[in-house]
Parts: C-alpha cells; sequence; structure tokens
C-alpha cells in the first residue's frame, strides 16, 4: 500500500517505474534531512485534502482519471486524455482507481461524482463531456495558451 | 453502496428519466443505457449492470448556466442512482433555444 501511494505521488505518469524510482533511492542514514526524498502522501501532516489542493495548485493541467495516461482504464478517461494530449502541454495524473480514499476526496473538493476531472490551473473544468465541448468550440485551446504563458 | 432492492420493478433508465424530467421539467429527455460498452470495466464490479448512460435534456432551467453547472444540475437530480451503482454519464444539456426549439 504504501507503495502505491509512494507511486501515486510521482504522478501516474510513471506508475509503471514508480516503484523502482520509489526503491532505488538510497536510504544513506547520513543523508541530511532537507535531502531526503520526501513524500506528499506519506507526510501525516497533509490531509487527502490538502494533497488534491496541492495537486490543482501545482499542475497545470491535472486529471484525476481510471487508469493513468498510458493506460486509462475507462472510455471516458481515455477521450479526456485524448483530447489533453493533442495540446501537448504537460499534465499530472492520478489513478484514482488505485486509492478509493483519494478518489472520495477529489470527489468531496470538486463537488462531482463522475471521473474523470480535470483542472487547469486551479480551476475545475469539468468530466470528458466539457472537456471535450470546449476543444470543439475552441475554449480549451485558450484556456491552456493562458496556462503555458506563465 | 446502497440497496438496489428498494426500485426493482423500474429500471435505473426510468428512474433517471423521471428524477430528471421532475427536477429540471425538460423539454426533451432521452437516457440510453450504454453500460454493455463498458462491460469488463475496470471499476464495474461482479456482474453490475445499468451503470453507464448517455443522457441528452433540454431544459430552460439551463439558461444562463454554463456546462459545469448544468452537468452538476444533473448529478444533483441523480444522488441516489449515482450512491447505487451508477458510475458515468455523458450528457448533452441545452437550452431550448440551443437545441433549436425555440
Amino acid at each position: 500500500m504504501e507503495h502505491s501511494r509512494t507511486t501515486a505521488s510521482a504522478s501516474g505518469s510513471f506508475l509503471q517505474y514508480g516503484l523502482r524510482f520509489s526503491t532505488s533511492v538510497p536510504n544513506d542514514p547520513d543523508t541530511h534531512d532537507d535531502f531526503k526524498p520526501t513524500n506528499k502522501l506519506e507526510n501525516s501532516d497533509l490531509t487527502l485534502k490538502d494533497i488534491v489542493e496541492q495537486d490543482v495548485k501545482d499542475n497545470h493541467v491535472m486529471i484525476y482519471m481510471k487508469g493513468d495516461p498510458e493506460q486509462p482504464r475507462c472510455g471516458f478517461s481515455s477521450l479526456a486524455v485524448r483530447v489533453l494530449s493533442e495540446y501537448r502541454v504537460p499534465m499530472h495524473s492520478r489513478n484514482i482507481l488505485e486509492d478509493p480514499e483519494l478518489k472520495k476526496a477529489v470527489q468531496a473538493f470538486s463537488m462531482w461524482p463522475t471521473f474523470p476531472q480535470i483542472f487547469i490551473n486551479g480551476e475545475f473544468i469539468g468530466g470528458s463531456d466539457i472537456i471535450l465541448n470546449m476543444h470543439q468550440n475552441g475554449e480549451l485551446k485558450e484556456k491552456l495558451k493562458a496556462t503555458s504563458s506563465e | 453502496m446502497g440497496s438496489r432492492g428498494a426500485n426493482v420493478l423500474l429500471t435505473r433508465a426510468s428512474r433517471i428519466k423521471s428524477k430528471l424530467q421532475m427536477v429540471l421539467e425538460a423539454k426533451v429527455l432521452e437516457v440510453e443505457d450504454v453500460s454493455y460498452q463498458h462491460a469488463g470495466h475496470a471499476a464495474v464490479k461482479d456482474n453490475a449492470s445499468e451503470t453507464h448512460f448517455n443522457v441528452k435534456v433540454v431544459s430552460d432551467k439551463f439558461d444562463g448556466q454554463n456546462l459545469v453547472k448544468r452537468h452538476r444540475m444533473v448529478y444533483a437530480a441523480l444522488t441516489d442512482e449515482l450512491e447505487s451503482g451508477l458510475h458515468a454519464l455523458s450528457i448533452v444539456a441545452k437550452t431550448p433555444k440551443e437545441a433549436g426549439l425555440s
């Protein structure tokens, strides 16, 4: 379980590599605390709500989805990833199928019951229907342009 | 997940329909069960059916509301269903004007 949380904090894009990353970091006892690997999800000071807030604040494009971008586990999540990929902007993701508690925290945060959920620049955008709609009417391009110029 | 027993006589599609009709006073309302397209889906456990629906709603109540708000209105009307195994909705939410009805 700790490993899956570790991978989640590295972003779902690295999901299949996350385990390797998390175990390959040397646990040298001489390392000063400042240089030790940090892990947001393991930090007990942070609640899942804090983590979601941090996710959407730190990432221009954040998607909570079923599966990960390389291997979506639902047609709607797959659609959202395909739409966002058109714009070639960095996209961070978390797989809510791996963590039911995270799933609940995201739902409570956005007050939105289904997945995927997309946030751009901290703003809740919606799910796959809305992202597709915004792609088709040009709003998404504008929104992401404002994002990437920062 | 809540009990599915209370409404065994009604399909989820018909419950969705009556709830949306009541809350949104829809001018046009189409509900299509597309769960078969998601069979074997990661999140669909056991032999769960009635999990995925396409919904098209035309309502005056969407007037002046953006898409996020319109979708929230649909979800709010279907809270019970979402808590009892409804996984996903594909929603088309338009005003009569947008739908070319007025």
